[in-house]
């Protein structure tokens, strides 16, 4: 075993050697400590393997150590691609290998290493054309190449949480530049958020176990606790968008299993720290080939030895610390190779784990481990987000900020370089300035809002940045040794590939990334992308900063849709009757955000029944607008195609409403109430769109008209209640209201007492084509009311009707619907409301349409009835010409008439087919064609009206 | 392919899995998928815009017309703008029988595009399903179905049952707010390597001798004997392109940008009746292959396919607001991962790798403007909304054909500009804007 725990405890180590986990790796059993994470407890049971690499299949163990480990992904449970770098280690976890088979150990795809160089990047482009039929084969096949973990489908959508903050100062990352930068913009009075990736604060003080590093994090810690910076571990900014608007993860949650923080920072301190990049050279993705970082955090975080013999590959003083780190682990150092000497590591042989190094010059050193510090990446992505382009520094080897926006700071290694005490003074300048910047926007943000407190005093003016700049230590450039090796451990791309594609053509980043998928896997280029630009800048002779980097988009770290999603509120409505619809067995439909009452058994009796005698129907999705204002007129005259200037109190009239390109938009009656108050319903499925649709053109078409809209749809309880018996039944729990024909005729509206409950709305409107009362009652009296319709109606045969009863009757009546019978295309005149549309008006939506549309052949709505008077066919069957396959309309709407006995329809037929008593061919959803008749009136029943004036 | 490189004079440039082997043996270097050329100062057609409609236009126009001498000019790389952001899905289950024959061509072209071009676009013919949650989406499946079915093309209504066999990771049970009622299933469509067919129409103008100019961008395209000012506008004809590499003399430019297409058109003195609106997509790290169809759900506003690769794609509708800025939102990707969820709950744990952001631009009755534009010379193939991907190796065709001949075709013809003066729009926002 080359691997191990160290015997004796580390000073800075952050497991708790007294609390053993028991956990299971590909079905065995394993233990580890309290604290450990899932890659350091394997580790330490000698675990070399972690993974296979996506193409070849290469064995992989530890790189980093860390979250951003490409080849640390792994399955936990019912969990894909877990960092088993970063994911701590619990009891009982079932923890396996991803995309393997039949095991990690001998995976049978790694024979695809054997023909790696026919599958040089992008070779799938250039293949698997012919013959076309076996494609389909050929995709199946490389299908099973794609990585990562199974998702299993019955995974519930757990606990998620979300939390929305204002805090003065976020600071991303907790090194010592970040806490210092907390700590001083905390002193300043700043409410700070500081929030920390890993599992604890400290960056790389936490695995640094020198004296000095030591003292200096336990002073910081103490003084993070004395403060009132709240800290989040575990916790990641993921994005950065307009106007500092932050994304935030907190992975751990003592109640959710993650919470979306989402912060509105005054401003922001960015501080993630610096990214070890691997260093490319042949073999450099053997087991075995580690980070320095990565060496330093298995001794010190968890008393892990990394191996038994190194060679340290070192070109700045964190390799030196790990090679000083190794040795004190008892790592017998094989080689220091110093990269600032211009020397090179070449290659590593062996399997599965670097066994032989071979270093410039050709010296082959037998070897278990190999250490590089080859330079650093600077994870830009949230200053990138805020619109910054980071620019590239050849003497230190790496990109800095370039110029954010004044309200995104940057500080540690983002900032330069510099003793710890250089760092820490430069993070608490950047608190100070954040601080002070974070006032001034909240003396803006207070007075931008109108009727806010008056804002007292001075703005305060704007801090400049007169922050001593860090310097930045001299790094030698190195990218690539003198062999070819590995670039995107996730993606397996190869320096090989990216230089085969600049030569190919593909010479930008962006097109060598879409080409060879560089940089798109997991890791989202923190440690391959600037190894990627070098690529392509050798290969096209160019520098790295004439090449540029490609834009890092959100999140900086992958984020779980649960946790996006959070609780996943998807409300439904009900209406205040729904407690006595479900008491009396009704079946329900989904409409819109309501659940409504389809039916209560059989929809045919329940027309039979409001034909005959008298029928309740719950409305309540009606959509209702309250309006108030002396120019409602004017607005309604705008929306409407018709006029209504002249609508006395008292009355109602309906309405059709187009939009701008004279396609139908909504239906339904507005009343007037009062002089300067009406009410306007609209469609049930229209109720939202229409809302926004009027307070668009009152706020940005016409500001200047006074109109107060008010939403009000939930606040009545609608019920219609129609039938011939409707008067007497109304009439037994009204008060104040005469309701005899002559004094509140149809299309009229009264205020009234109903069953006790003042501020009523009724109007004389109906959709069944009966005798209708339609009642709008404040919702808290809705229940109350129609069970009191219910009783005092007993005798005369009262009961409820659903939606697919409405429907019925309305078909009977030949009612359109919006949405059904009319389609995005219908204009107006197609309803056949022609008369409706008042162009002599000055102007209102859709007019201009609506003029070109006159005179113009138009599809029209019409009812239609099949000869055969059985015979329904389903909505959506399409009119033909004969027997062609011309389309010439199609039925929109159609049921069994319980009335007539016969099934009825509307639908849409082309202008020369719209004349009652035309023949039409309808062909049925079966393939079968049947004869159809258009009908003179839209109504099948009841035409001139009697019933419903009555 | 080969009779490509032939036509040209060069070596074998043709893909094929012989050829992969023998490079791989001689460790050869490809050759360039299209040369670097010195920008000349004249040529016969000149194409703004590197997507794929501007590569398919210049591709048609040597293929089938025998013009050759035509640049691509782009400000940034090849496919850099909507042809690389798109989520890549391709049908041809439209409502009106125009709307299908039009996209039945085009996906014809992609069925055929991997041997035409001989590049593997990898073109999935995985299904289909556009999920209908309440009875009036499923009636509108059911009219859609019945107009497919008589045009040809292979689209059905399917119920929950029969659904869950195609895509058993869809939650089928009942759902208080959006139940899966039934979809529209249409086995022909898919989704392409959009990259790939960016590359392809490249690679085989280049063959033919079709030069492409990246990072070169417009400024002005200059006129004369127009009514505006120099001699822009309706009346005048085009006479050349200023670039930012220098001026090129051509009596013909079209216009194949995606974004900025309102701005170009302007410089010939050209208003467009056109917004445009950011349209948000996602992707998700991968896990191995559990969805096999495309799923669209016009109420949740969502769309969603797995590659190949593993990652979930997604993608939404355009952004309310008009404005050029494609930076991403968190209040996009937070309600996508809710609605993904309502469809989905078995993905909670899947992890939104990167999102982004591209341009559409949108018409008032969500059609493209494809054509002539009363400059002479000055044709214009935009406005393609979220919908231009689909029907890319169609518009390339026929534009192609509207510039070698002069004459407007036929499949093109209600696209035109000047329906915007007569009123007489194209109704394709039911068509079109049903989903992806």
């Amino acid at each position: 075993m080359t691997m191990g725990r160290l015997g004796n405890a580390q000073p800075t180590e952050v497991i708790d050697r007294g609390a053993k986990l028991s956990f299971r790796w590909n079905g065995k059993r394993f233990g580890g400590f309290e604290g450990d994470t899932i890659a350091s407890a394997l580790a330490a049971a000698g675990e070399q393997v972690f993974s296979r690499s996506m193409k070849y299949h290469r064995p992989r163990g530890i790189l980093t150590a860390d979250y951003w480990d490409p080849n640390l992904l792994v399955q936990v449970g019912d969990d894909p691609n877990v960092r088993a770098g970063h994911r701590r280690l619990e009891a009982g976890m079932e923890v396996s290998a991803q995309n393997v088979w039949p095991s990690l150990r001998r995976d049978i795809k790694a024979a695809n290493g054997l023909v790696g160089r026919f599958l040089t990047a992008g070779f799938y482009y250039k293949t698997f054309m012919r013959p076309a039929r076996l494609w389909p084969a050929y995709e199946r096949v490389l299908a099973t190449f794609a990585p990562g973990g199974k998702i299993d489908l019955d995974t519930p959508h757990r606990y998620h949480d979300k939390r929305y903050m204002h805090p003065d100062v976020v600071v991303a990352g907790a090194g010592p530049a970040g806490i210092e930068a907390a700590l001083a913009a905390s002193a300043d009075g700043a409410r700070v958020l500081l929030v920390e990736h890993e599992h604890a604060v400290g960056g790389h003080l936490r695995y640094d176990s020198r004296d000095t590093a030591v003292a200096a994090l336990a002073e910081l810690r103490a003084a993070l606790d004395a403060s009132d910076v709240e800290v989040l571990t575990d916790s990641t900014v993921t994005g950065r968008y307009e106007d500092n608007w932050l994304g935030i993860v907190q992975r751990s949650h003592p109640v959710a299993v993650e919470r979306l923080i989402k912060a509105r920072a005054k401003t922001l301190v960015v501080a993630p720290g610096l990214i070890e990049r691997p260093y490319v050279f042949a073999g450099n993705d053997r087991p075995g080939v580690i980070t320095s970082t990565a060496a330093r955090r298995l001794i010190n975080l968890w008393g892990v030895k990394p191996g038994e013999r190194a060679v340290v590959f070192t070109a700045n003083a964190d390799g030196d610390a790990a090679a000083a780190d190794l040795d004190r682990a008892g790592v017998e150092i094989a080689a220091v190779i110093d990269g600032r000497q211009g020397h090179r590591v070449s290659s590593t042989q062996g399997s599965p784990r670097a066994v032989e190094a071979v270093v410039s010059g050709g010296n082959r050193i037998e070897a278990d481990l190999l250490v590089v510090a080859a330079g650093w990446t600077a994870p830009t992505s949230l200053l990138n987000m805020a619109g910054d382009r980071p620019v590239y520094d050849p003497p230190a080897a790496r990109f800095f900020a370039a110029d954010p926006p004044g309200n995104v700071l940057a500080t540690g290694g983002l900032a330069g370089d510099g003793t710890l005490d250089e760092l820490r003074a430069h993070g608490a300048a950047t608190g100070r300035l954040a601080a002070q910047r974070a006032a001034a926007v909240a003396h803006r943000l207070q007075a931008l809002t109108a009727r806010a407190q008056p804002v007292g005093g001075e703005e305060p003016p704007w801090a400049p940045d007169d922050r001593i700049p860090l310097g930045r230590d001299p790094h030698p450039e190195l990218y690539r040794s003198d062999t070819h090796g590995m670039v995107d451990f996730s993606e397996d791309v190869g320096s090989k590939d990216l230089m085969a594609a600049a030569g190919e053509g593909y010479d930008s980043v962006e097109l060598a990334k879409r080409y060879t998928t560089a940089t798109m896997g997991p890791s989202q280029g923190k440690l391959e992308t600037v190894n990627t630009v070098a690529a392509i800048a050798e290969a096209r002779g160019e520098t790295i900063a004439a090449v540029g980097t490609t834009v890092w988009r959100p999140p900086y770290a992958p984020l779980t849709l649960g946790a996006l999603a959070g609780r996943g509120f998807e409300p439904v409505r009900v209406s205040s009757i729904q407690p006595w619809h479900e008491a009396n067995g009704v079946h329900t439909i989904l409409a819109g955000q309501w659940i409504r009452p389809d039916h209560y058994g059989d929809p045919a009796a329940e027309v039979r029944n409001v034909r005959s005698n008298v029928g309740l129907i719950d409305v309540t999705p009606l959509g209702k607008l309250d309006l108030r204002g002396p120019d409602v007129a004017k607005l309604l005259n705008l929306l409407y195609t018709n006029k209504w200037s002249k609508l006395p109190v008292g009355k109602v009239r309906y309405g059709m409403m187009c939009a701008e390109d004279g396609v139908v938009l909504d239906d339904g009656v507005t009343g007037r109430l009062g002089d300067e108050h009406y009410l306007m319903t609209t469609t049930s499925s229209g109720a939202g769109g229409v809302w926004e649709w009027v307070e668009n053109w009152l706020q940005t078409e016409r500001p200047d008209w006074r109109v107060h809209v008010t939403p009000v749809t939930t606040a009545y309880t609608s019920i219609n209640v129609a039938g011939p018996k409707a008067r007497e039944l109304v009439s037994r729990v009204t008060d104040g209201v005469d309701l005899s024909p002559e004094a509140f005729a149809y299309m009229e509206v009264r205020t009234a007492t109903v069953a006790g409950v003042a501020g009523c709305f009724m109007w004389r409107i109906g959709f069944t084509g009966e005798l209708s009362f339609e009642i709008h009652v404040p919702a808290g009296c809705g229940l109350h009311v129609w069970e009191a319709l219910m009783d005092a109606g007993d005798d005369l045969g009262v009961g409820p009707f659903g939606l697919e009863g409405q429907r019925i009757m309305r078909l009977e009546k030949g009612h359109f619907i919006v949405g059904q019978d009319t389609d995005g295309l219908t204009l107006g005149p197609s309803t056949g409301l022609g008369p409706l549309i008042k162009l002599d008006k000055d102007d209102f939506a859709g007019k201009p349409e609506l003029a070109w549309a006159v005179g113009r052949p138009l599809p029209m709505i019409v009812a239609i009835q099949p000869d055969d008077p059985n015979i329904v066919p389903a909505e959506a069957s399409q009119i033909v010409a004969g027997d062609t396959n011309q389309i010439l309309g199609r039925i929109t709407s159609s049921r069994m008439s319980p009335t007539l006995g016969r099934s009825i329809c509307l639908g849409q037929v082309e202008p020369e087919l719209a004349a009652g008593g035309t023949k039409l061919t309808v062909l049925l959803t079966t393939g079968e064609r049947v004869g159809a008749t258009v009908m003179d009136h839209h109504a099948h029943f009841d035409p001139t009206g009697e019933r419903l004036r009555g | 392919m080969g009779s490509l490189g032939r036509r040209l004079g060069r070596g074998p440039a043709k893909y094929s899995a012989a050829a992969l082997v023998w490079r791989g043996l001689r460790g050869g270097q490809w050759p360039r998928i299209w040369r670097d050329a010195e920008l000349k100062r004249s040529y016969d057609a000149v194409i703004v815009g590197g997507g794929v409609h501007g590569l398919a236009t210049a591709y048609y126009l040597a293929r089938n017309h025998g013009i050759k001498d035509v640049a691509v000019l782009d400000k940034a790389y090849l496919g850099s703008g909507a042809s690389g952001r798109n989520t890549a899905i391709v049908r041809a289950n439209y409502l009106t029988p125009e709307g299908v024959a039009f996209y039945d061509r085009s996906l014809q072209l992609y069925n055929t595009m991997a041997t035409d071009l001989n590049i593997n676009v990898m073109f999935s013919e995985r299904g289909h399903l556009t999920l209908a949650h309440n009875d009036s989406s499923l009636r509108t499946m059911h009219w859609r179905a019945e107009v497919n079915k008589l045009q040809g093309v292979d689209s059905s209504v399917i119920g929950p049952d029969e659904i869950k066999k195609v895509a058993p990771s869809l939650d089928t049970s009942s759902h208080p707010r959006y139940p899966i009622l039934g979809a529209l299933y249409h086995p022909p469509g898919g989704i392409v390597r959009h990259d790939a067919v960016v590359w392809g129409y490249a690679r085989a103008a280049d063959c033919m001798g079709v030069e492409m100019h990246q990072k070169t961008e417009v400024l002005d395209i200059l006129c004369e004997g127009g009514d505006g000012t120099d001699g822009k506008g309706p009346g005048g004809r085009v006479v050349g392109v200023r670039t930012s590499r220098g001026d090129i003399s051509t009596p013909v430019v079209v216009n194949c940008t995606a974004g900025w297409a309102s701005l170009i058109s302007a410089m010939a003195g050209v208003r467009l009746p056109i917004t445009t609106h950011p349209l948000q997509a996602a992707v998700t790290e991968p896990v191995k292959v559990f969805l096999p169809t495309v799923v669209v759900s016009g109420s949740l506003h969502v769309y969603i396919s797995q590659t190949d690769r593993g990652e979930l794609v997604f993608g939404a509708a355009v952004d309310p607001v008009a404005t050029y800025s494609i930076r991403g939102s968190l209040e996009f990707t937070e309600e996508l991962a809710g609605h993904v969820l309502e469809l989905m709950p078995g993905v909670s744990r899947m992890r939104l790798l990167r999102q982004w952001s591209g341009l559409c631009d949108m018409t008032p009755d969500y059609s493209p403007v494809m054509g002539f534009t009363g400059v002479d010379g000055f044709l214009v193939d935009v406005g393609w909304g979220t919908y231009g991907f689909k029907a890319a190796p169609v518009s390339g065709e026929q534009m192609a054909e509207a510039v070698a001949t002069g004459r407007t075709p036929e499949l093109i013809a209600p696209f035109a500009l000047s329906r915007f003066d007569t009123g007489e729009l194209v109704g394709e926002k039911g068509a079109a804007a049903v989903g992806h």
